[in-house]
């Protein structure tokens, strides 16, 4: 491996590398800055690479994780779906179809070639998550859904623009089918903004370093991700590492499905096998080829040298076996929103679970794993325009065998932000009662985990309708090591002027609690969100006594759990 | 007789003085050691080497000790009081994490103890409405908790909405100060009128814990710099490059996190009117950063924008200064798949360099750049400092074996490789920005800039470079020219459809008068300038463009150039805009500027053609060539140089690669490339 390095240019390398990233943030700031919806602006669910021409990703800057992996499939099938020579210089192709290649129909990738004296050396993609898709419900989150079709929109690549001119007709349709056009045209807007910036500034770069030296110093790149990659895997003792958790209901049937996962580990490969999960739901559980690779190579990146180039090189040594048919890869037509934000989760934390005994310093107890993704819609009487809106909530992080679960922080697959009750409440109709760390709610622990959160609302102006796509209200997240689980998550509805919470299936008489379609919330009546705490790492008896006084004395945890399950001695920390 | 003006930057490990004598205009520049124990020691001894400190007439002052505070954790013990139901923001966060894959990533820990969190009944809404009164009695309730616990030292008040209406904030204030007398209050609303709870929670949090530290600490110097003689006008600079009397500072302590580095805009700002140049940016090169800002049509960048590390915001104006971890320490290391990396890991000032004999053992920049013959051994810090060549080579060396590289070959490498990480910062502040190279001058300084300023010319695709004088003391030098300066703004929130003008002219003079009233306190209402800018964003967007407005009020006439000033900025700095949407306006803002009367700095006078001192061997990437070294000192007006050529002096020197141009103006500045006349 070393005698094929030393041939490589290493200073160019890192030199064009460190641009390339440079580039990605730079177009992720253009869309920041410039994308309407909050879960884009806020949040961040969005990402930005640039892949070569054969569709390998050769770079990319750090925002929303799950759609990394996902990048070398969605180039290439977007890629395959045109004749040679009919992506032209100039034009952008827009993509959303989940059955080729994408991870849900919600997130839009744009792609765009980058010509060099008429040859394409590159592409530059943008990837962002649209709120509004049409569909069954508002918000794409349609926890009923039993058909790719009640989902949304499904846009397979077309040109959006050709020859740097908008393809009117594409627009039409594509704004005709949501429900909020105005966000959906500044987002789309946005999305182009950045391949167009990405793609100009490639142009610079390669015109820079010359054609010859760029191909070069790409393929040299992702030949230097894959060989430290290989030595990474090198490093974990040969074996096969089994772990399964599974997601409560799929929102059609109360019953639980499982995520089975092997690892094999030999020599410098690694064979992530989904053999014997449960078979596809009939609700949106489901994840797409996208996400079952989407998910390995996750997991794999956190237990590895943080360092290494990100590209497709780093993906080579790792094989995913996926049957199809399964919760983890979908077969036509079923449906999937869910599965990139809940099944994904689910499964990279599975496959750490699985490595806890080979790297246990690279390794932690279950997150949360669910985005507790809540969806609404109204009308806005004051702009005249419905609003649709996508809300996120934190929950806690897993125990480590050298730290404790990070409190309120975004599910592995997602690096977002939660949107500030301030802007929240001034774009939308909702009073925000409380915001609040959920005592307890970090699985103990000798390393506890991380505590959740609980969000209390209270709907101040008009007619509402919610949808969620959330989990773990039934499954708490597992400890490690001898670590408690996690506290349970939950969504609890009051109807105005009543003292009464209720679970959403009790009081709308829905099949599951976490995952449900269109109920109508009234002026006056609150909801009220609650995620899941982390697991714990170690036996929370061997937990040092000083920490036990201080999580009592901070309120992370009652005088009960203290005593009782930390075992704190009566009168400490009083 | 005027006394004189000092400016002072305290650093890590030095604290720069400039003094200038109005009555025979003559500049003098030193160093003292910093002492951080009792950081005015070192102000105060190197005060020492003024004659007649009573003589000074202006005394300004940029120290880190705010920030040092926060990084290093020792602040004050704070209470924290907010609307009840949202103690936890400051817990809670924002829930993203630094890096994406990072399974060890630990949260940061606000600067507050959750125990010291207290709640109060009281609720405004989005628009202004009151929907619950503050209820006094809670605010009583968390006073008497306060003053039960006994360690709390500053309050920190942040409620929902007080930037909308700061009316239950000031009650708040009111109440603490009866219970809690001679305990510091800082509101949300002074510190940071803006929304977003949890980045204003940081802010205010930051604010009131270090102000027990700041007002101890201008009461000492004070009283020092009275035992001293030094009376008169004392005062301390601002993350806005504005300064702000001592009692000032005091009340808003927060307004002085970033305070050193923008010496370093403020003199730039200087040399552009100097040098005749309308686009500037900056590179300050020291040890173990680089900090990058631009300066256009004489105007600095601002930004609300910082954190003082991940996770804590600290969002008051404050000059748009990059910072990356790349110096003259920077380390060169190879990575596990034998990739040469230099950086961020820093030498430090020690162990330092192998070169400085100090302990230090692994390759850094400057250690390459001896390496080159770049920086002369012999003739570091005017020679104050012996540095080992021989340990700089043999430190090279050992990293060139990895790599199967010659000495030469891998100090070549690793300067380009720190070139390229202080070209992201560049990037970052120009292309980032909408902003092309080609139309700016590169000002370098800080003791390692100079070295670097043709090579960062070449690869950022710069025409212009300038070495401006004293480059090694350039923040404390632009101490010297600061300006008071204030800042204020408020959220407003209207769109362009529903615009009210009356009431947006309304906040606009209002801002006004509040800014001149807050100069006027500190004894400032000469030379009075004011700049007035509004934020917009498309509707539905959530971050904005501040877009100047150059007049006093919203009509029919200044209104619509508004909307159309803002698509024109959207389009040059995005790409695109959206000409038929609605416009939202968030912020309105107003810039209050005292100007001082700035030092008329004396010509060198005419020279007769510049001659080197020696010749020694350099290596460029065009190869090594016995290359002319000359004295700074001895350089006058008009003298010209191509080079290769080094030109020493005794905080710095400057690299000339072959082919390129130099000139030397009328105050001593080095004009490099096409403003030589390339």
């Amino acid at each position: 491996m070393t005698t094929n390095l030393r041939d490589m240019d290493m200073v160019t390398m890192n030199i064009i590398d460190s641009t390339m990233v440079s580039v990605c943030r730079e177009m992720g700031i253009v869309l920041m800055k410039t994308s309407y919806s909050t879960i884009f602006n806020e949040a961040l669910d969005f990402t930005c690479a640039l892949a070569g021409p054969d569709g390998e990703m050769i770079s990319q800057a750090e925002f929303c994780p799950s759609m990394i992996g996902g990048v070398p499939l969605l180039a290439r099938s977007c890629v395959r779906e045109f004749k040679p020579g009919e992506i032209e210089e100039g034009d952008v192709i827009v993509h959303n179809d989940p059955y080729r290649g994408g991870l849900h129909c919600p997130e839009h990738t744009m792609i765009k070639p980058v010509y060099v004296d008429g040859e394409i050396m590159a592409y530059a993609m943008s990837i962002g998550h649209l709120v509004e898709i049409g569909g069954m419900v508002a918000g794409a989150f349609a926890g009923e859904a039993t058909e790719i079709f009640q989902e949304g929109i499904r846009v397979p690549p077309v040109k959006i623009r050709a020859k740097g001119e908008d393809v009117e007709e594409v627009w039409k349709l594509l704004l005709a089918n949501v429900r909020t056009p105005r966000y959906n045209y500044g987002d789309l807007r946005a999305l182009i903004a950045a391949v167009d910036l990405g793609e100009k500034r490639l142009v610079d770069l390669i015109r820079k370093y010359g054609k010859e030296t760029f191909r070069k110093t790409i393929a040299d790149l992702i030949t230097y991700s894959e060989a430290r990659m290989r030595a990474e895997i090198a490093q974990i003792p040969d074996g096969q590492y089994k772990f399964s958790d599974t997601v409560e209901d799929d929102g059609i049937e109360a019953k639980p499905y499982t995520i089975n996962v092997t690892v094999h580990v030999q020599g410098d490969e690694a064979v992530i096998d989904y053999t014997g999960t449960s078979k596809q739901a009939r609700g949106p559980i489901n994840g797409t080829l996208g996400v079952s690779w989407s998910a390995a190579y996750n997991a794999m990146l956190h237990m590895t040298d943080q360092s290494i180039p990100r590209n497709s090189g780093c993906f080579k040594p790792i094989r995913v076996v996926s049957p199809p048919g399964t919760v983890v890869n979908v077969d036509y037509p079923g449906p999937e929103v869910g599965g990139n934000t809940e099944t994904h989760c689910k499964i990279a934390g599975t496959i750490i679970g699985a490595m806890a005994k080979a790297v246990p310093n690279r390794t932690m107890a279950a997150e949360g794993a669910t985005h507790t993704n809540f969806v609404f819609s109204g009308y806005d009487k004051a702009q005249d325009e419905t609003f649709v809106c996508y809300a996120i909530e934190l929950g806690g992080w897993g125990g480590r065998s050298f730290a404790d679960g990070n409190d309120a922080t975004d599910a592995i697959n997602g690096n977002c932000r939660v949107v500030p009750v301030e802007v929240f409440e001034t774009r939308y109709p909702w009073q925000t009662m409380s915001y609040e760390l959920v005592q307890d709610s970090g699985g103990p622990g000798e390393h506890r985990g991380g505590l959740s959160t609980r969000r209390t609302l209270k709907n101040a102006k008009v007619e509402i309708t919610g949808s969620q796509m959330s989990d773990r209200h039934r499954n708490q997240p597992w400890g490690l090591n001898g670590g408690q689980k996690g506290g349970l998550a939950g969504t609890w509805y009051r109807k105005a002027n009543s003292d009464r919470w209720q679970m959403i299936d009790e009081a709308f008489g829905k099949v599951s609690a976490s995952k449900w379609a269109n109920i109508r919330i009234q002026p006056g009546d609150s909801m009220r969100f609650q995620t899941p705490g982390g697991g714990g790492w170690g036996d929370p008896k061997k937990r040092p006594r000083d920490q036990v006084q201080e999580d009592l004395r901070e309120g992370y945890i009652s005088k009960d759990v203290a005593r009782k399950v930390y075992g704190l001695e009566a009168g400490g920390g009083d | 007789m005027a006394g004189y003006l000092v400016g002072i930057d305290v650093g890590g490990t030095f604290t720069d003085f400039v003094s200038y004598d109005p009555n025979t205009r003559a500049v003098d520049v030193w160093k003292n050691l910093t002492t951080p124990k009792d950081p005015n020691e070192g102000i105060v001894t190197g005060l020492g080497h003024v004659k007649d400190p009573s003589g000074i007439g202006n005394m300004r002052l940029g120290t880190t000790i705010a920030t040092n505070a926060i990084l290093e954790r020792k602040g004050a013990i704070v209470a924290y009081i907010t609307t009840e139901g949202f103690r936890d923001v400051p817990f809670i966060q924002r829930g993203n994490r630094r890096s994406h894959y990072d399974i060890t990533w630990v949260k940061p820990k606000p600067l507050v103890k959750r125990r010291h969190c207290f709640e109060v009944r009281e609720r405004i809404m989005s628009n202004g409405e009151v929907q619950t009164p503050l209820d006094p009695e809670t605010v009583r309730a968390a006073a008497k908790a306060i003053k039960a616990d006994g360690s709390i030292e500053a309050v920190a008040v942040n409620l929902l909405f007080s930037y909308v209406s700061p009316e239950h904030e000031r009650e708040v204030k009111k109440i603490l100060e009866q219970e809690l007398p001679g305990v510091p209050v800082s509101l949300s609303y002074d510190v940071l009128p803006k929304w977003k709870e949890y980045e204003r929670a940081s802010t205010t949090l930051a604010d009131a814990y270090v102000k027990p530290l700041v007002v101890r600490y201008s009461k000492t110097l004070k009283s020092r710099l009275k035992d001293k003689g030094i009376t008169d006008h004392v005062v301390l600079i601002k993350s806005n490059g504005g300064e702000m009397t001592l009692d000032a500072a005091a009340n808003a302590p927060i307004q002085m996190t970033v305070s050193g580095p923008t010496g370093g805009v403020i003199a730039a700002k200087h040399i552009a009117k100097l040098c005749n140049v309308s686009h500037l940016v900056t590179l300050d090169m020291g040890g173990t950063s680089t900090d990058c800002a631009t300066v256009i049509n004489g105007r600095e960048n601002f930004t609300t924008d910082f954190e003082i590390e991940f996770g804590v915001p600290i969002q008051i104006p404050m000059i748009d200064i990059r910072t990356i971890g790349a110096g003259g320490g920077s380390m060169a290391w190879i990575d596990k798949g034998g990739m040469l990396r230099v950086g961020p890991q820093s030498a430090g000032a020690s162990p330092g360099p192998a070169c400085y004999m100090m302990g230090g053992t692994e390759a850094t920049v400057t250690d390459a750049n001896v390496t080159l013959g770049r920086i002369n051994p012999g003739n570091f810090l005017g020679g104050a400092m012996k540095l080992d060549a021989a340990a700089a080579r043999k430190a090279v060396e050992t990293v060139g074996k990895k790599l199967g590289r010659s000495a030469e070959e891998t100090a070549l490498a690793m300067v380009r490789i720190a070139n390229n990480n202080m070209v992201g910062a560049l990037r970052s502040v120009l292309i980032e920005r909408g902003l092309d190279p080609r139309d700016f001058a590169l000002l370098a300084f800080g003791g390692a800039g100079p070295l670097h300023i043709n090579d960062l010319m070449d690869d950022a695709g710069i025409p212009s470079g300038i070495v401006p004088n004293y480059p090694g003391q350039f923040s404390a030098f632009g101490f010297i020219m600061t300006d008071a300066r204030v800042d204020t703004m408020r959220t407003v929130q209207m769109t362009s459809k529903r615009f009210d003008q009356a009431r947006a002219t309304e906040v606009l003079q209002s801002l006004v008068a509040s800014g001149l009233e807050d100069l006027k306190a500190q004894g400032y209402t000469k030379n009075i300038e004011v700049h007035r800018s509004v934020e917009l964003r498309y509707l539905g967007q959530n971050y904005e463009l501040e877009v100047p407005i150059p007049f006093d009020r919203f009509d029919a006439t200044t209104t619509p150039k508004v909307w159309e000033a803002f698509h024109q900025l959207h389009q040059a700095r995005f790409g695109f805009n959206i000409p038929r949407e609605i416009i939202e306006v968030i912020t309105i803002k107003a810039t209050v500027v005292s100007l001082t009367e700035k030092p008329a700095f004396k010509t060198i006078g005419k020279g007769a053609g510049a001659k080197p001192l020696n010749k020694r061997p350099v290596t460029f990437t065009s190869g090594t060539v016995e290359t002319p070294v000359y004295d700074r000192g001895a350089l006058k007006e008009g003298d010209a140089i191509t080079g290769p050529a080094v030109i020493e002096e005794p905080a710095s020197v400057t690299v000339l690669n072959p082919g390129r141009k130099l000139k030397v103006d009328a105050y001593g500045n080095l004009l490099i490339g096409k403003l030589a006349g390339e």
